[in-house]
């Protein structure tokens, strides 16, 4: 008999791959022949254009606590993979073929894991290819090199598999009702912004500044020391500085790459106790989520509709959005992005319309894609509700516009306001007119966006497609957004020149104006024709 | 049927499942019934009676928080494993691999139940013939129709041949054509082969043909069991319907257009 575990490896696998399924068959060789060549010769061609500099921080002071720092990284990368990709859309109902089955709850944790795992060794096959590729002009030994590359394979066993057990314990917590699905897919946007953060300080050069310092690199090392990847990354340096001569780091190493075993074995062991746990259908929790009465706000909007049933509608829609997590969750993760583009790669010496250029161009899109974009045609069902109304998909359109833009155009507002407060010598003036531009471009995206997800729907209630679909919708905001301030110019219609006795910020904001109403018209028109097209959708 | 004489396949023993703080809400309470070796079974209730929940707590997907069953002669507390190779079970809303094929869904499900290779081949061949997927075998589940996947999951559930079978609304989902073939289908599993088979639906009629007798449980307790016949005979109605409605609860025909007439009070 087969092991469950191999089948259930097997069909991972498989799931994975069925997308390419005519060259399924292949798809090992193909990716061994591509690593090979990989680590033969790319990485090696990669890495020789900057070995000097490589060489040098490898034998740096801060290279002890950045090598446990990018290995603290890929572990907790490895590690969150399958957490997000799991709460992203959690699905409860093949545990019930599982759980019916003769199959022990351990066997199915070791199948998922290792299904995945040929996915997830290429991406470490990748890093561990390019830090060979570094050290080996060093002179290491045949053994360390062994060694090192048997650091990546024990820390990415030791991250997936932590990860795939999180992953299947979320999934029992949350999979059971629709509401711990939507705290999941709200965690899978969350979960990525403390790394995007570290990632940026990092790229930003904050990091290696501050570990510079040889005080904040003890306290770095000091706390990631507890890390099993910063034994793997101690590994590493020792044989940075000891190349050929394993013998001189030889209980070192000993000590640091058992530890790294014995982790490994011991989260293993722990894993097969608690799989019990990861794979339940018992209940959680009986609680439904109730609906709490009308709040100001909502009351405030019926007022101000006159109380027509449009108002209620627009309420219905608002309270539809607004009670997802996931969506608030974008929301958050924009206002994040943004937060800490500013904090890490921002000019301290920016003036008003630097700060306005980088708002209007980044901000709104990304607020008006996500807020608009991933909801709007969320089920087909839904929008066939309102084509079954007498002028349906008016009051639809005009809902979801109008619900866009209390929620986006607010939240451009706040974020314009701070920003803009802490820039030298602002005056009132300058801080109203900087808000109100930073409005009406949101208000512009939020028409644009909307009809670009009528003229294009994509109707699903997968979390991951409803997230490409955002992507994509976003790269083409931000690209009219770009390609209007760089084409208007070259057409001649640019106020700066149009007008040159104009002040250099007034003819910024006339351009800046001008984008605002193409963008708007563009996006009116581009609603009409998706009205047209949403009713013709059977 | 002479039930003294039959052998007693499925038995439970003041089956209990509490949810909830201090197990207040009682999804199965005090279950005490037996099921006959070859006998069709079936188990009807209204929505959130605990049809669902006794199916799992028998499939061993849940544990009771009192008392137990024995499943042909095996404790579903002590013997789980072997509980669930003698059982098939078609959920009542299961997830399919729908990036899967057919043909892969069903070998991986035949692969999950130990089923010989050399066996698995022909059955999945045979099977896809009998609900006339053959020539779809290589699609995606994803492209199913939902009747297509219900078949499917009825294969799935049978491609171990298991002694018991569990189904959860089987017809639900199906056409008029793919229902009768299922029951068909059923009628001679249970005829021909033997098969001991345990039905939950609140389709009476469904219930009504394929039965031999049947229990109906509401609130999680158990409040009537027996042939149909006796059942009608119990409450003094005519059909099975009116008992079912009799025993359940439902609603006055003066309530059913109640809400026109407050509506003109109102205006």
């Amino acid at each position: 008999m087969v092991p469950k575990w191999l089948v259930i490896a097997k069909n991972e696998y498989n799931l994975r791959l069925s997308g390419i399924r005519s060259i399924r068959p292949y798809f090992p060789y193909i990716v061994i022949g591509l690593l090979a060549v990989y680590v033969a010769f790319i990485a090696p061609a990669i890495v020789s254009a900057f070995i000097d500099e490589l060489l040098a921080f490898f034998l740096s002071q801060v290279a002890v606590a950045m090598i446990q720092i990018l290995m603290f990284l890929l572990f907790i990368y490895i590690l969150i993979l399958p957490i997000t990709y799991t709460l992203r859309d959690v699905q409860t109902g093949q545990l019930e073929i599982f759980l019916a089955a003769p199959i022990k709850p351990s066997d199915v944790l070791l199948g998922e894991f290792l299904g995945v795992v040929p996915f997830y060794a290429i991406a470490v096959a990748v890093v561990a290819g390019f830090f060979t590729a570094v050290l080996n002009p060093l002179g290491l030994g045949l053994v360390q090199i062994a060694i090192i590359i048997m650091v990546f394979v024990l820390i990415f066993f030791s991250a997936l598999w932590i990860g795939s057990l999180i992953a299947a314990l979320l999934r029992t917590k949350f999979g059971k009702a629709s509401r711990g699905k939507d705290i999941g897919r709200a965690l899978s946007v969350i979960l990525v912004l403390p790394l995007i953060a570290l990632m940026y300080a990092i790229m930003s050069g904050g990091v290696l500044e501050a570990l510079a310092n040889p005080g904040t690199s003890g306290i770095v090392k000091t706390l990631l020391s507890l890390v099993p990847s910063s034994w793997g990354a101690e590994v590493i340096i020792s044989f940075a500085s000891n190349p050929g001569d394993i013998a001189a780091v030889g209980v070192e190493t000993l000590i640091r790459f058992g530890g790294q075993i014995t982790f490994l074995v011991v989260v293993l062991w722990l894993g097969t106790k608690v799989a019990n746990r990861a794979y339940s259908l018992e209940p959680i929790t009986f609680t439904a989520s109730r609906a709490k009465p009308d709040g100001v706000f909502y009351k405030s909007i019926k007022y101000l509709l006159g109380g027509k049933s449009s108002s209620s509608l627009l309420v219905s829609v608002c309270k539809d959005y607004g009670r997802r997590l996931e969506n608030l969750s974008w929301l958050v993760y924009v206002v994040g992005l943004v937060v800490m583009l500013n904090i890490f790669f921002g000019d301290p010496s920016s003036d008003l319309e630097d700060t306005l250029f980088s708002l209007s161009l980044m901000m709104s899109p990304f607020l008006a894609t996500f807020v608009v974009g991933t909801g709007t045609t969320r089920e087909k069902a839904n929008l066939f509700i309102f084509k079954k109304a007498p002028s349906g998909m008016g009051k639809f359109v005009k809902a979801r516009l109008l619900q866009g833009l209390i929620v986006v155009v607010p939240i451009a507002a706040a974020v314009t306001v701070i920003f803009t407060i802490v820039l030298p010598q602002i005056t009132l003036i300058s801080l109203l007119t900087n808000t109100i531009l930073v409005s009406l471009r949101a208000t512009a995206f939020v028409i644009f966006v909307l009809g670009f997800v009528l003229l294009i729907p994509s109707f699903s209630e997968k979390s991951r497609d409803r997230t490409l679909h955002a992507v994509i919708n976003l790269q083409i905001t931000i690209f009219t957004s770009i390609g209007l301030t760089i084409i208007l110019p070259i057409l001649g219609l640019d106020f700066r020149k149009i007008l040159p006795n104009l002040d250099l910020f007034m003819g910024f904001l006339y351009n800046h104006l001008l984008q605002t109403a193409i963008i708007s018209l563009v996006g009116i028109m581009l609603i009409s024709l998706g009205k047209r097209k949403l009713r013709r959708i059977e | 049927m002479g039930n003294n004489l039959l052998k007693a396949l499925i038995r439970t023993e003041s089956l209990s499942k509490y949810y909830g703080k201090g197990g207040e809400i009682k999804a199965v309470d005090e279950l005490n019934l037996e099921v006959y070796e070859g006998e069709t079974f079936g188990l009807l209730g209204p929505n959130g009676a605990g049809k669902t929940t006794t199916v799992r707590l028998l499939n061993c997907i849940i544990k009771p928080t009192n008392g137990t069953a024995i499943v042909n002669d095996l404790d579903i507390l002590k013997d789980e494993t072997e509980v669930k190779r003698i059982t098939g079970l078609l959920a009542e809303s299961p997830g399919l691999y729908e990036k899967l094929s057919a043909q892969e869904f069903l070998e991986f499900m035949g692969a999950l139940y130990d089923v010989p290779p050399k066996i698995l081949h022909g059955r999945i061949e045979d099977l896809l013939k009998l609900f006339s997927l053959y020539d779809r075998r290589d699609h995606l589940l994803e492209g199913y129709s939902r009747g297509m996947k219900q078949k499917i999951l009825i294969a799935a559930a049978i491609i171990h041949d298991p002694p018991i079978l569990f189904l959860d609304e089987p017809t639900s989902m199906l056409d008029p054509r793919a229902a009768l073939m299922v029951k068909d289908l059923i009628k001679t599993l249970a005829d021909k082969a033997g098969k001991t088979i345990f039905i939950c639906s609140h389709i009476l009629p469904i219930v009504e043909e394929l039965c031999d007798r049947i229990g109906i449980i509401s609130q999680g307790r158990l409040i009537a069991l027996g042939t149909i016949a006796e059942i009608i005979a119990q409450t003094g109605t005519k059909t099975l319907e009116d008992a079912f409605i009799a025993i359940t609860g439902g609603v006055q025909e003066k309530e059913l257009l109640a809400w026109r007439e407050q509506k003109a009070v109102g205006s």
